[in-house]
């Protein structure tokens, strides 16, 4: 070690231009990141209901479906017809949208003595104006089921315009367009927007503002504390330095990778600005303790002592990282796991040479008495704060463990308390546009989670179409659908204007030539496919519990299963299931990963200390500040979902370290004797490290409280109180257990 | 001469030129509406080409035949699914379809001008029976050099889809070559081209291709075994006549 620390400050200016030419080169990549906010895209290919479902999106059409939602006190006014006609013209003439249905322009079948009329509900040339035309509107709309709670509310209140958009239309820029198109028109009611592509454009615009507003507030926020607790310029500059290449380097290899920015991978930026910076902080640490005066010997001490610690924490925190790559559901936690781990790696190594060879290349090679105030034992932090708290331990070591023993006693009760959350709409602020979309479309169009049940045969059969017909009367038996779509149900409808009945007609032969009237309707491409092999059942599910989805699925299982034939094979599928898929995964995901993450570092912590034991002491503190995390979550009600997840196995990747800079000090500090001195000189060293540490992390992390997404917001919170209580844990209890083991060892001074 | 004397004959030339260009433009509208708008009978095949932007095809085959009022009736042959059913058009927008597998023809009344017509990428609109003298406004846009006069021509109903249509007008024989139809956002949004072949008297739009911009799906039209002027009675354009003798 000391052979290699020595090599770094020799070569310092090769390895400066080789970080800062890598940075560079990275650096440029990272113009090239695109956001990806489509959670869709991000759901496991391995899972055969997220398959089919993300297969079904992209065959039919579904995923390209937007919906501007219109909100009056009451729709059938001639003056809000106008208005909806005005957004329906404008969006039909933008590029990129394919199809624009709305009570302004659609379609209306009405059957006659000897045929039937095809119309408008509305003709767009004349809106109805007179009370009695708007009452005769009214009721058509609510007489008819692919009106009423479809394009207008039942309470007359709301109504979509509903929009395609090319299958080549990028989803989020074509959302920008079309919110700033409608806002532009400057209209008297409420507007909200809903669907996929509004969806992704919404999250993809929180994901950049959070990018741009609170990564340089984090960065200012960790500079303060780090200015207020080293003082110096170099204490300030090294490791928010160290963290901001770490993060460069992460972004451009995402993008060399060809991997986007999700709304989770979104957090990894911060994630190494508190990572990146805490290695570090040890580092500049022992470099400031080591007592000599030649500068270039105290490096070399420091950075021989130093390595192993920064080279296990790092490892640690990856093996806490990585654990999401084998137990995730969502492909983007598997991202956040792969490239919070190299970052993490990268920020080690560059807190191990890159640090060292700017502190060398930049200092005098003499030391000055000053450079001693950074470790000053006789600090305030030192005085009202270490020392007491050695005494503490050291005196009354039973109370110390008492106290924790009691905070996890409780912590494991809040636990089955821990409720889990995979709803979309739960994702946006409870005043925010989307969410309050989101609700609309749950009260007044009964729900906005797509189910889709899939028919393979032939779509015009009469016999699969009898099926499809039947599978929708069960499916609208449960009380959360409200209605349905299918090509089943416009064959019967236009079998039905052509006075033949509201039925499927009996012979094949009706159905191809009731076609004739449809081919190339743009509704047929959401219905079946080119080959009319393939039909659909859309529909919407309205309850966000899970209880109600697995009644469902329980209910339509057994249909399926005496209705499902060689001839016509039918497969259910819809958000509401992946949902509950996701719910399940989160609590199995969590399990397996903190899992593998405590057996990993167990094991690697001993490896690297040649003591199982002590790989057991250093994990205790963390696991006792996970258990207790745990615990406020189940008493708060802040739910498990697909941030909050994260929050255990990144906290123990890096409220380990903490736990290691104790021991491994202890370790160098004890003799077997001197067991009262090791563990005040472990306290007063590591202890300012991290403290400073918890800190400058906390403060990084409660940032997000000021995210625009609600599972950053209990991110952020989650992670400065896991910090907080690693922090406290291995400043604490982790004495307490060295104290015991060792008391065996006390001399008679001690 | 005074200045006033001037400005007097200055602007009786202007409107003079403007009113003898609207003359001009008129005479070739009309010139055009006689060749679109044959004034006599016409019979022949017509095939249908739907082409999506994946240059995946969809053919339609039927055999037609049309009167100088405008009426036309279709008997489809292609696909097979669809063969035997007829439909007879008339100019003010009603249908009759014949569908052999329900016995008896059916009025369908398209009151949704501006929909596409039968997967097509014609609109109704661009399928009417009444010239374009009735419905547009011409306004000669050049008329000099060149193989072909352009025109636009502004619909005189508001309720026209379009903004304009932008005309290219063989000069030598007064058939359209190319159409160019704006939106009302005076995009242009779709496309025709025409090839016209001179069957006897009468020039035959043997093949036309209508292109919708924004969805780059094309429709071809294609007519072959075209004869004018066969004398067809009255009474093939009835909706008696729709279903076939075969079927009775």
């Amino acid at each position: 070690m000391k052979e290699l620390a020595s090599k770094i400050l020799k070569y310092r200016w090769i390895i400066i231009i080789v970080v800062l030419s890598i940075t560079a080169f990275l650096g440029y990549q990272i113009k090239n990141m695109q956001i990806n906010s489509d959670v869709i895209s991000s759901l496991p290919d391995d899972d055969p209901d997220a398959f089919l479902f993300k297969k079904i999106g992209q065959n039919f059409g579904g995923n390209k479906v937007g919906m501007v939602i219109l909100e009056a006190d009451n729709i059938f006014n001639n003056e809000v017809l106008a208005h909806v006609q005005l957004i329906t013209d404008s969006l039909s003439m933008m590029d990129g949208i394919s199809t624009v249905t709305s009570i302004s322009n659609i379609i209306d079948i009405r059957g006659g003595e000897n045929g039937f009329e095809v119309g408008q509900l509305i003709d767009e040339y004349a809106l109805p104006y007179s009370q009695e035309e708007l009452d005769r509107l009214k009721n058509r709309v609510l007489e008819k089921d692919m009106y009423r709670g479809v394009i207008v509310s039942i309470d007359e209140t709301a109504t979509l315009i509903i929009f395609t958009l090319f299958d080549d239309s990028d989803l989020q820029e074509m959302a920008g367009r079309v919110k700033r198109m409608t806002h532009s028109l400057n209209l008297p009611e409420n507007l909200y927007y809903a669907g996929l592509p509004m969806m992704v454009g919404e999250i993809a615009d929180l994901i950049a503002a959070d990018l741009i507003v609170l990564l340089p507030i984090a960065f200012l926020v960790i500079a303060l504390v780090l200015a207020l607790s080293f003082r110096t310029v170099r204490g300030v500059v090294l490791p928010m330095l160290t963290a901001t290449i770490a993060i460069i380097w992460t972004l451009g290899f995402m993008v060399l990778g060809g991997y986007e920015m999700s709304m989770v991978t979104n957090n990894i930026p911060l994630l190494l600005l508190a990572v990146g910076s805490a290695y570090t902080i040890h580092v500049i640490n022992k470099i400031n303790q080591v007592k000599e005066n030649d500068f270039r010997k105290a490096m070399v001490v420091a950075m021989t002592y130093i390595f192993i610690p920064v080279a296990l924490t790092a490892l640690t925190t990856v093996v806490g990282f990585i654990s999401f790559v084998f137990e995730a559901y969502l492909v983007m936690i598997r991202d956040f796991g792969i490239f919070s781990a190299l970052g993490a790696l990268v920020s080690a190594f560059l807190a191990l040479f890159f640090a060292p060879a700017i502190m060398y290349a930049f200092s005098s090679k003499k030391r000055k008495t000053a450079d001693h105030s950074e470790l000053s034992k006789d600090s305030v932090l030192s005085n009202y704060l270490l020392r007491p708290l050695t005494k503490l331990l050291f005196n009354h070591p039973k109370y110390t463990l008492t106290t924790w023993s009691l905070l996890i006693i409780l912590s494991i009760g809040g636990i089955f308390l821990i409720e889990r959350n995979v709803d979309v709409k739960d994702y946006f602020q409870k005043d925010s546009p989307a969410r309050k979309a989101e609700e609309i479309m749950i009260e007044k169009f009964g729900g906005s989670k797509p189910i889709f049940v899939l028919f393979k045969g032939d779509m015009q059969n009469p016999e699969v179409l009898n099926t499809m017909l039947r599978t929708e009367e069960q499916i609208k038996k449960d009380p959360h659908v409200e209605s349905s779509q299918s090509i089943a149900n416009l064959i019967v409808e236009m079998n039905d204007a052509l006075g033949e009945g509201r039925k499927i007609p009996d012979e094949q032969d009706k159905v191809e030539q009731l076609w004739f009237l449809i081919d190339g309707n743009p509704i047929l491409q959401q219905l079946v496919n080119d080959d009319l092999d393939e039909g659909l059942i859309i529909s919407k599910f309205a309850a966000d519990n899970s209880d109600a989805t697995r009644k469902f699925a329980s209910d339509m299982a057994q249909f399926l299963e005496v209705n499902s034939t060689e001839d016509c094979e039918i497969i259910l599928t819809g958000m509401p299931f992946i949902d509950l898929k996701m719910n399940s995964s989160l609590l199995t995901s969590q399990i397996r990963s903190l899992s593998i993450a405590i057996i990993a570092l167990i094991i690697l912590v001993g490896f690297f200390m040649r003591s199982l034991a002590k790989g057991l002491y250093a994990t205790a503190p963390i696991i006792a500040a996970i258990v207790i995390l745990f615990g406020v979550m189940g008493v708060a009600g802040i739910p498990l979902n697909i941030a909050t997840v994260l929050v255990a196995s990144v906290a123990l990747g890096i409220g380990v370290d903490y736990s290691i800079h104790v021991i491994t000090y202890f370790n160098y500090s004890y003799n077997g004797h001197n067991l009262g001195e090791a563990l005040e000189d472990t306290i007063m060293v590591s202890g300012k490290a991290i403290f400073i540490n918890v800190v400058s992390v906390s403060a990084g992390f409660l940032v997000l409280v000021f995210s625009e997404m609600v599972p950053l917001q209990f991110f952020g919170i989650l992670m400065a109180l896991s910090m907080v209580g690693s922090g406290l844990a291995a400043l604490t209890l982790l004495p307490v257990i060295l104290v015991l083991v060792h008391r065996k060892h006390l001399t008679i001074n001690d | 001469m005074t200045r006033f004397t001037l400005l007097v004959i200055l602007v009786v030339f202007f409107i003079g030129i403007e009113s003898i260009e609207a003359q001009d433009a008129k005479e070739l509208l009309q010139k055009m509406d006689d060749i679109m708008f044959s004034p006599v009978d016409k019979q022949g095949n017509i095939e249908i080409i739907l082409t999506d932007k994946n240059g995946v095809e969809k053919l339609r085959e039927a055999t037609f035949i049309q009167n100088a009022k405008g009426e036309k009736v279709y008997r489809y042959t292609k696909p097979e699914s669809q063969a035997g059913i007829a439909t007879l058009s008339l100019p003010d927008g009603i249908m009759w379809m014949y569908m052999p597998a329900f016995g008896k023809p059916k009025k369908i009344t398209m009151l949704a001008k501006s929909q596409a017509f039968s997967g097509t990428d014609f609109a109704y609109e661009d399928m009417a029976m009444r010239s374009y003298s009735e419905r547009y406004e011409p306004v000669l846009i050049e008329s000099n050099g060149g193989i072909y006069h352009v025109m636009n021509l502004i619909p005189i109903s508001d309720k026209s889809n379009y903004s304009k249509i932008v005309v290219y007008l063989d000069k030598a024989n007064f058939y359209p070559i190319r159409m160019e139809f704006y939106d009302k956002a005076r995009k242009k949004r779709k496309e025709s081209t025409y090839k016209y072949h001179k069957v006897g008297e009468y020039w035959n739009a043997e093949k036309v291709v209508m292109t919708d911009l924004k969805k780059q799906h094309s429709t071809t039209i294609l007519l072959s075994d075209v004869k004018f002027n066969q004398n067809i009675p009255d009474e093939d354009f009835t909706v008696e006549k729709l279903k076939p003798k075969s079927a009775e």
